[in-house]
């Protein structure tokens, strides 16, 4: 068997390849043995924790992300945006060019739970609301501070929590749509929020572009993992 | 001691019987947390020339043709009671204004007395055959750097510099690919290493390969060839050079080093352009801003980087 190790900096996925397709499961970061007990084979690892965790061989999550997208998503891409808890990534596949966000929480997903937090929700559930909203009320900031703030505005003026939290999807989109190149034709989104509907929407209108979410966004590193293994082997 | 802040002709300071020391060396080991920064290099050699932590005579600033950061870090240095001279490179490459330059420079400190410039042109002469046994994957890209990045003011004593040199053996240097290095020297100290671990050997640093490039056996000689120091004048002549070097140098791949807060970031388009877009060399830019050893950002990205040469080029 082959695994596929991502272990980031909340979540750890693994994607268990036996040949014939994949299996999947995903814990929290600390976690991450428990991905590894009672199974047998050759670990690649991913990931932030990559090279703390056991492993045959570790490779960069912005490979395993080309990797697993392309194992994915059976068309061209040019970026990739790998929105994880801690930072995001955008990848620009055609030139090599890869940027990130990670001095301060905004643009991740660690702002958009911070953002259900305040409302008393769980994040999974701000897309649903999101669907909800008639307009998006306008917000600007991306800073928690700051977005908070924000937020008490609008809903003072009258908007709905359904309209702030649409707001709140556009301003996140917007500050991750300014490390994508404009040249970008298609882009992939990956990583848990991708799952939220409301921020992939808002991504494609921030863009102008089509946006994919590969059907288990959450798992594409680790099964980019393994196909990055395939893949060398097929060269060894 | 005359501290320096950029490349200034160290042969014409060593003819003046002075020695030089390049401020710039005390910057990546410094934990220093500068005050009124915008560059990290310039506010901190400020902050040690300041508080007294390097004990310099006298400073020149190259004012000119580099950095208008290290122009006004020298006014404070100057205001708070150290001789200082400006340096400036003429951007039109004209070596009679050099030489003018070069004048004024000995001038201010106090006149030739004893040409050294056989001897610092013989020292770089054995500089680069290092940085060729380094080519030639002889000498590991962190001890090259370092030979050449003390070609700035030859470490404070042509002896010690000397020494430094002859102290280098040959070694047996593993790696995948021949890398470049362009702009600032990184302010990270780990950085050749960190590459060489990942498979990517640098085999040119550009700043550093100027300071051990330029020399002459008189101020005439001696202006002619730093009227060429490629960072100074316009870009088009650096462009063209460094399109000569990545090919004599068998490059594989250029990483664009720029630091917060510089002018020369500006230039990371040009580069990119022309290095990437027209002569097709994989790039990328890793820009710093204090001193520490390489982030774990910047780690992951060149990592990556190396991955992907392995399979896209
Ligand atoms: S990095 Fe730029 S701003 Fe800083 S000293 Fe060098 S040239 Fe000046």
């Amino acid at each position: 068997m082959l695994i596929g190790l991502d272990v980031g900096s909340r979540a750890a996925k693994a994607a268990y390849y036996s040949g014939d397709g994949y299996e999947f499961r995903i814990v929290s970061s600390q976690n991450w043995e428990d991905l590894l007990r009672d199974k047998e084979g050759v670990v690649v690892s991913t990931g932030y924790f990559r090279k703390r965790v056991p492993h045959d061989f570790n490779v960069t999550e912005i490979t395993t992300a080309i990797y697993g997208v392309r194992r994915f998503i059976k068309r061209k891409v040019d970026v990739i945006i790998d929105i994880g808890g801690q930072d995001t990534k955008v990848i620009d596949i055609a030139r090599n060019d890869f940027r990130m966000n990670d001095k301060c929480s905004a643009g991740t997903g660690t702002f958009l739970e911070y953002i259900a937090s305040y409302f008393a929700l769980d994040v999974a559930e701000l897309a649903k609301l999101h669907r909800l909203a008639k307009c998006a009320a306008p917000i600007n900031s991306t800073c928690s501070v700051f977005a908070q703030s924000e937020i008490v505005s609008r809903l003072v003026e009258g908007y709905t929590k359904e309209e702030v939290i649409k707001g709140v999807h556009h301003a996140f989109a917007k500050r991750i749509a300014q490390m994508v190149p404009k040249r970008a034709r298609s882009v992939a989104v990956i990583g848990g929020t991708a799952k939220n509907r409301g921020v992939v929407e808002a991504l494609g209108k921030e863009l102008g572009v089509r946006v994919f979410v590969p059907e288990e966004p959450q798992v594409v590193n680790a099964v980019g993992a393994v196909e990055y293994y395939l893949a060398r082997e097929g060269e060894r | 001691m005359i501290g320096i802040t950029a490349l200034v002709p160290a042969e014409v300071i060593y003819s003046c019987g002075e020695a030089a020391l390049d401020l710039n060396n005390f910057v990546p080991n410094s934990k220093l947390e500068p005050e009124e920064k915008l560059c990290a290099w310039t506010a901190i050699w400020r902050e040690l020339v300041l508080r007294g932590k390097v004990k310099i005579d006298k400073l020149v600033v190259v004012a000119g043709g580099d950095c208008y950061n290290a122009l006004v870090e020298g006014e404070k240095v100057e205001l708070a009671g150290k001789p200082t001279h400006y340096f400036t490179y003429p951007f039109d490459r004209d070596s009679k204004v050099m030489q003018e330059e070069l004048n004024a420079l000995a001038e201010f400190l106090g006149g030739i007395k004893e040409e050294a410039f056989d001897e610092v042109a013989e020292l770089k002469k054995l500089a680069l055959e290092i940085h060729e046994m380094r080519c030639n994957g002889e000498v590991s890209a962190e001890k090259g750097f370092l030979i050449e990045v003390s070609g700035s003011d030859l470490m404070g004593s042509l002896e010690k510099y000397r020494s430094a040199i002859e102290e280098v053996r040959e070694e047996e240097v593993d790696y995948e690919y021949r890398v470049a290095l362009l702009g600032i020297p990184p302010i990270y100290p780990d950085f050749h290493a960190f590459l060489q671990e990942v498979g990517m050997h640098v085999v040119f640093d550009e700043m550093p390969f100027e300071f051990i490039r330029h020399s002459g056996k008189n101020l005439k000689e001696v202006a002619r060839s730093y009227a060429n120091y490629t960072f100074a004048g316009h870009i088009k002549h650096r462009l063209r050079f460094l399109e000569s070097q990545l090919r004599r140098h068998r490059v594989d791949a250029v990483i664009h080093f720029q630091q917060f807060a510089c002018h020369h970031k500006l230039e990371d388009r040009l580069l990119r352009d022309y290095l990437y877009e027209k002569l097709g060399y994989p790039y990328m830019t890793i820009e710093a801003d204090l001193p520490s050893p390489t982030p774990q950002q910047a780690r992951l990205r060149l990592e990556a980087f190396a991955e992907r040469l392995r399979e896209v080029w």
